[in-house]
């Protein structure tokens, strides 16, 4: 009877010592652990895919309970979209292999110029705390821990696992994900106001620092372009991110008005200016925020819908200029710690299947091969 | 050779093994697409839980820390973090359990029930310890309600499985 509490005592005792060991190795990066974490991987799969075979029906009924007039919703909503951005890809297509070409032309990097692997998206993680999920594509494409992932609407995350033939990316929203970034904002600016097709609308002035990013681009008249003045257009492209001022209800399709969408071009001297800051998730239902911007004079009063991409360097180990998404909301701090950015992702992570891996390593970590 | 197998086989600790990746692959397939109000239900947890009240408190602990071993493999948390956590749900579970006079089905749901809701409580908790920064947010009382409730319902069948798997070998002979 004396023996017993001493075993149990024993047990509990030995349990947490193996847990705090255990615990210790891996965040240590133990090689160990990592290895056992893929043995296990090997065995455990097998067993996995009889699941997904046996559990498939089941799972579908859910979905088709559950799921059926939100999936109605959204094809009828992608449907208007598909059809609002047909016309705006061309265009944006041709602005970007100009902007390509530019940046080469100046021997500066693009992401043209790096090695992608796609990837199909193939799981989750079935933690409640911890944002991940598994890509069909591993090592044998060449893809390592820390490459950048995206989707074709942004940045999602950066892998941080990677086996023969499969890999774990963290996502955006992970607490344990952070990256710098840059947040494009332009300082008090002076811009002209019109409205396209032929009505002249009376021109404006505005000092306010909301207006932060050009809100739409020409496609056509761009002989005899001069910045700061207005072009008349015949189409206008929404640049990605960007908040767009539309007429009416806002939904994409608006008969009648579409060409009513306000033009403003920023003027030469107001160039976007660009501050970096870390991006950093916060975990399920809260939107990743920027910190470490400065409160600078030049810099501005960031402003909400302010694009925020990727900024690059020797050691991020994202290269510059992805996509991540907009600046929703600006929480002012006292003193010089200068204002927490929410940010409102491009991507939508709850939709995430097809996903690009950029092979990009930072110079800093690059080995020169003989 | 087969002898020596089968011996392995009936080893109890074995089985509950078998059983853990069983469940552990309905974890990371079918619950990890079904998520009631955005939350992930944890089968493993009932396992642990389970465990405990099936084989009392120091069986607990060692079973629900087997199980969480099983689930920080999958996971991309510290390896141990959930171990030990599950090891508490189990330890916590079975010694609730010797507390009841007479135990009877609906006391076992509401005592998985309740080391469910206490392992949603200590996950975030235990990986804001080890520095993951985030976890531990309001939405930890939906999981844990979540989590807790279908725990409930499902423990039934849970505490059976885990009497056999847990039972031992001249038992299952």
């Amino acid at each position: 009877m004396a023996g017993q509490p001493f075993t149990r005592r024993r047990v509990i005792l030995l349990l947490a010592l193996t847990s705090v060991l255990l615990v210790t190795l891996d965040l240590r990066g133990s090689g160990a652990v990592n290895g056992v974490r893929s043995a296990f991987g090997v065995v455990f799969r097998p067993i996995e895919s009889a699941a997904r075979v046996v559990t498939n029906p089941i799972e579908s009924t859910w979905n088709g309970i559950v799921r059926y007039d939100d999936l109605e919703d959204e094809n009828r909503r992608l449907r208007d979209l598909i059809a609002y951005n047909d016309g705006a890809a061309i265009a944006a297509v041709a602005s970007v292999r100009e902007a390509q070409e530019l940046l080469a032309l100046n021997g500066l990097p693009t992401l043209a110029g790096i090695s992608s692997c796609t990837a199909q998206v193939v799981g989750q993680s079935p933690s409640n705390f911890s944002q991940t999920v598994e890509i069909n594509r591993g090592s044998e494409c060449g893809i390592k821990v820390g490459m950048p992932v995206l989707n074709a609407a942004g940045l999602i995350g950066k892998v941080t696992g990677v086996f023969n033939k499969r890999a774990v990316v963290r996502l955006v929203t992970d607490p344990g994900y952070s990256l710098a970034v840059k947040v494009v904002n332009t300082p008090p600016t002076t811009t002209t106001t019109t409205i396209p097709g032929g009505e002249s609308a009376p021109s404006t002035t505005s000092t306010s620092t909301t207006t932060t990013v050009p809100r739409t681009t020409t496609t056509t008249g761009i002989p005899g372009f001069t910045p700061g003045a207005t072009v008349a257009t015949t189409s206008t492209i929404p640049v990605p991110g960007a908040t767009t001022t539309v007429p009416g209800d806002g939904s994409p399709n608006q008969p009648g008005q579409a060409t009513k969408s306000p033009i403003t071009v920023p003027a030469g001297v107001d160039l976007p200016l660009r501050e970096t800051g870390a991006l950093e998730g916060r975990g399920l239902s809260r939107s990743p925020f920027v910190r470490f911007i400065e409160s600078q004079s030049r810099f501005g009063e960031v402003a909400v819908g302010s694009p925020i991409v990727t900024a690059g360097g020797a050691t991020s180990l994202a290269p510059p200029g992805i996509v991540v998404g907009t600046v929703s909301k600006v929480v002012r701090r006292p003193g010089t710690l200068g204002p927490l950015l929410e940010v409102d992702l491009s991507a939508n992570l709850d939709y995430l299947n097809f996903v690009r891996v950029l092979l990009y390593r930072p110079s800093t970590e690059r080995v020169d091969e003989p | 050779m087969i002898d020596a197998l089968l011996r392995i086989a009936e080893n109890r600790w074995f089985r509950l093994v078998l059983v853990g990746m069983v469940l552990l692959g309905v974890q990371t397939t079918i619950l990890n697409d079904m998520r009631p109000f955005g939350v992930s239900l944890q089968v493993m947890v009932l396992l642990a839980a389970a465990s405990g009240l099936a084989r009392g408190s120091e069986t607990g602990a060692v079973a629900g820390f087997v199980v969480g071993l099983l689930y920080d493999l999958v996971l991309t948390t510290p390896l141990g973090l959930g171990a030990a956590v599950f090891a508490v749900v189990g330890y916590a579970s079975g010694l609730a359990n010797t507390f009841v006079h007479a135990p009877t089905w609906w006391t076992r749901m509401l005592m998985a029930a309740a080391a469910s809701a206490l392992g949603m409580f200590l996950m975030p908790l235990a990986l804001e310890v080890t520095g993951t920064e985030g976890a531990l947010t309001g939405q930890v009382f939906l999981i844990a309600l979540v989590v807790a409730v279908f725990n409930a319902l499902a423990t039934p069948p849970a505490h059976w499985v885990c009497r056999w798997a847990l039972s031992d070998r001249t038992r299952v002979r």
